[in-house]
């Protein structure tokens, strides 16, 4: 199956049943919903179902996961299921905060109760409409595998032949949904629409998109990332094989040809000059010693405070102290960014692999004064998201590109090295833990104090309460009696982005390695200290004894291997892992992880056990090597040689279960990537004596 | 002029023979299941097989295929059926799937060399293949089931 990527409109024709959607109220108004004539699911007069999606397919499966949840409440024929996108931004498709993006693992915790409600009403008006038709009491019937079906008869009808006759009913405004006991294909590890397109070469990419007369677009971008234009030659490069035009952008130009390579090497031949700007000589040493002064800095506000946790450290006899950090990072997808655009008098229509549907309708109307409703999005697979692929700077080149041809469709295609050096890292952050235990190894106090910048000013709440630099610290599971977070606000200039699980793949490291170093002053065992210092009714609680039972944490390590324990709840999940390492000399490897995640009801258990699987595997490369550091105000790392992610030949094995009690659904895509980072260092600890305070492990020695 | 053999059939390419016969196969010749990774042959995205050799097409230029023998993931079985895809399929491998044509054509040149793959050739013929997304435990299983779906 392939998604589609044109959506052909139905609505106000009797030709397919669609049903409107009712969301909690914050997501949109009354009136919205009532010009929005259908979502999620549309039946088509042949009986095809089609599934209409909220979030894109970047790996994390969440169009087979949303396909399962809809078919099944619906009694659809699995195999004639079929999937498309919007191709506006809609109310139902937004997330709680009022904009379509695919992020914070929500697609299948937050869209599964309105999907159910919208394919529950779809099947009831099914129903009816056989009811009426049949001449039999509705509850007569039964619905399954595309079919509204008369056992008592015999006799059954397609959804293709109701369909006209249904969409003229009402629509209930409480469906019965299915009882769970006949909840049949949610719970299963149904194989993926998309892995047969995959494995034969034939799903498309947006770096696939071909239309007809397309041209294509090569960036050349400068280096720092608040420089500009300074001044520009486009007669230097016009008589280049192939180049039709030569476009300014922000913070560049995109030379647009006949073909990529075409394009690209004029780009590079373009005689272009950049601004000096007050941050070439930025570089990493200077920018992490701004950031430390703010670990100590007085006069910052107090963002989450319980007990008395100043007065408690005073009195303390004795105080735990460490100071944690993290670099910089790319998201690095597999593929590189890249947007094809189309823009004429009135319309313009992208072809984008996009996280960011309203991001990017927001901001081509602020950057190009594109009307929303004139701007069409035909959203393809992503090769890799990571939070990288919310944002617009490809679409406004590549907007700016077919402009500059008349209006030719160019697809812009950024190589690795400009999608590396480009920016939108996840955040360089600090922090400083304090603490005191009570005789009986509790946490009696703790402060954290993270320094570093804002990355979610736009979303902050009172007292500094940034969820993209706080969460997994101010919302920790464990018990502390008298406790303190705040943030010393140390801006940076780099353009930074959610990076995938965003703070928590930070404050999951530094929160579970200070814990350790707890447990050590407490003379407990990891496993043991977490246990008492988490409340009794804690969720975290299960998926820790779990993930001991896996990795028989009480009973000895294997010969030459070291372990290290941690468990992180984020995205309304929770996570425990153990790390087995094994030390060659001073070079750590980790040959098997162990993992345990309780996210509710798995949708889809397969599912969640490779993204469990690739979580770990995702976090283990920035933990052994790969930053981002800066010299002269750019990015020293270009690409894969400088930045090294994790080969197949270090991945470890890394076992999955899933543990189920009974909590309400969480997200599946990020909550593995934060505890692994402890996890790890806390086993090299446990094989050296050595306390990793800051990432990777090669800044050490140790990889 | 470039005359080659594209998945079977002879192929006339007019372009610069230093173009990357990457570049050639996506945009001339409109088979785009070859991706774009770094460019450098360093990520294994766009490998393909040249005279049944796996090679990376982003750092091959045209003019180096002149009289070869290219196949591309479209080519490499008429009905997507290779033992390499099937045990895929079987294993549900891909999650972005972005790098998955490579790692399929560099999987297909290993399990001819090796009908017996061990951990550790896995390692050798793959490591060249990077996944941002980690699907390396699939990749393992799935490499082993499709050598075993090949011997018969």
């Amino acid at each position: 199956m392939t998604i589609t990527t044109r959506r052909t409109f139905l609505a106000g024709t009797a030709a397919a049943l669609s049903v409107p959607l009712v969301l909690p109220a914050t997501a949109q108004t009354a009136q919205e919903l009532e010009s929005w004539p259908d979502a999620f699911l549309r039946i088509d007069t042949d009986g095809s179902v089609t599934c209409i999606l909220p979030t894109c397919e970047m790996g994390q499966g969440t169009h087979t996961g949303q396909a399962q949840i809809l078919a099944e409440e619906l009694g659809a024929d699995w195999r004639s299921i079929r999937i498309e996108m919007p191709v506006q931004p809609a109310p139902p498709y937004r997330l709680p905060f009022g904009q379509m993006r695919s992020v914070g693992s929500y697609g299948i915790r937050y869209f599964h109760d309105p999907m159910r409600r919208a394919a529950a009403q779809m099947r009831t008006m099914l129903k009816q409409a056989a009811a009426n038709q049949l001449g039999v009491p509705k509850p007569e019937l039964t619905v399954r595998d595309g079919l509204v079906i008369h056992e008592a008869s015999g006799r059954e009808i397609a959804f293709g032949d109701l369909v006209q006759a249904a969409a003229l009913l009402p629509v209930p405004a409480e469906p019965h949904l299915l009882p769970e006991a006949e909840r049949t294909l949610t719970g299963q590890s149904i194989p993926r629409l998309d892995t047969p397109a995959k494995v034969r070469g034939e799903a498309i990419y947006a770096i696939d998109v071909t239309l007809p007369d397309m041209a294509y677009g090569a960036a050349r971008m400068a280096p720092v990332f608040s420089a500009d234009v300074e001044a520009m030659d486009t007669a230097s490069v016009t008589d280049m094989p192939g180049v039709l035009a030569v476009t300014q952008v922000p913070r560049g130009a995109v030379v647009v040809a006949e073909s990529w390579w075409q394009a690209r090497a004029a780009a590079e031949a373009l005689d272009i000059t950049f601004t000096a700007t007050e941050h070439d000589t930025l570089d990493t040493p200077g920018m992490e010693a701004t950031i430390a002064e703010g670990l100590s800095r007085a006069d910052v506000p107090m963002t989450l405070e319980r007990g008395e946790p100043m007065g408690r450290l005073d009195a303390a006899t004795q105080i735990i102290e460490a100071d944690y950090a993290v670099p910089m990072l790319a998201h690095a997808c597999m593929e590189p960014i890249n947007c094809t655009a189309q823009a004429s008098e009135g319309r313009t229509e992208l072809w984008a692999g996009t996280q960011g549907h309203d991001w990017k309708r927001m901001m081509l109307e602020r950057e190009l004064g594109i009307p929303a409703d004139e701007l069409f999005i035909n959203t393809t697979y992503l090769g890799g998201g990571f939070g990288r692929k919310t944002w617009h700077h490809d679409a406004v080149q590549a907007v700016l590109a077919s402009r500059a041809v008349g209006g030719r469709p160019v697809k812009v295609i950024w190589t690795r090295e400009q999608d590396m050096t480009f920016g939108m890292y996840r955040q360089t952050m600090q922090a400083r833990f304090r603490a005191s235990l009570s005789e009986s190894g509790r946490i009696e106090a703790m402060t954290v104090r993270v320094a570093g910048p804002q990355m979610g000013a736009a979303i902050v709440q009172a007292n500094n309460m940034d969820p993209f630099s706080l969460l997994g610290l101010v919302d920790t599971p464990y018990a502390i009696p008298n406790y303190a977070v705040d943030h010393a606000v140390v801006d940076i200039p780099v353009p930074l982005s959610a990076w995938r699980a965003i703070a928590t793949s930070f404050t999951g490291y530094w929160m579970e390695s200070f814990i350790d170093e707890l447990a050590e002053a407490a003379g407990m065992d990891p496993l043991a200290f977490r246990l008492a210092n988490l409340p009794s009714d804690a969720r975290a609680r299960a998926v820790l004894e779990r993930v001991a039972g896996m990795s028989d944490w009480n009973g000895a390590a294997p010969e030459g291997i070291h372990r290290g324990i941690s468990v992180v709840e984020a995205y309304g999940s929770s996570v425990a892992q153990v790390a087995e390492i094994r030390m060659d000399g001073d070079r750590v490897s980790v040959p098997r992880v162990f993992a345990a995640i309780d996210c509710g009801r798995a949708i889809n258990p397969g599912q969640v056990e490779t993204q469990i699987q690739g979580s770990v595997i995702d976090a283990l490369g920035p933990t052994l090597r790969a930053k981002i550091s800066l010299e002269n105000g750019a990015a020293v790392q270009a690409n894969f040689p400088d930045y090294p992610l994790l080969r197949i030949d270090e991945a470890p094995d890394v076992a999955v279960e899933i543990v189920e009690t009974g909590a309400p659904l969480g997200g599946v895509g990020e909550p593995g990537v934060p505890p692994l980072a402890g996890a790890v260092c806390n086993a090299v600890f446990a094989a050296t004596g050595r306390r990793i305070r800051s990432l990777p492990l090669s800044d050490h020695d140790l990889a | 002029m470039t005359d080659f053999i594209l998945n079977g059939d002879p192929v006339t390419v007019d372009a610069d023979p230093n173009t990357p016969l990457l570049w050639v196969i996506r945009e001339e010749l409109g088979l785009t299941g070859t991706k774009f990774g770094c460019g450098i042959g360093a990520c294994g995205a766009c490998t393909v097989h040249l005279d049944g050799q796996p090679v990376p097409s982003c750092a091959v230029p045209l003019n180096a295929v002149e009289g070869g023998a290219v196949t591309t993931i479209e080519g490499l079985s008429p009905d997507g059926t290779h033992p390499v895809q099937t045990a895929w399929i079987e294993m549900d491998v891909p999650q972005c799937g972005y790098c998955q044509s490579g790692q399929i054509m560099t999987t297909a040149a290993m399990i001819r060399d090796v009908p017996e793959p061990t951990d550790a050739d896995i390692d050798t013929y793959l490591a060249g293949s990077l996944c941002r997304c980690g699907v390396y435990p699939r990749i393992r299983a799935a490499a082993k089931r499709a050598a075993e779906l090949s011997r018969g």
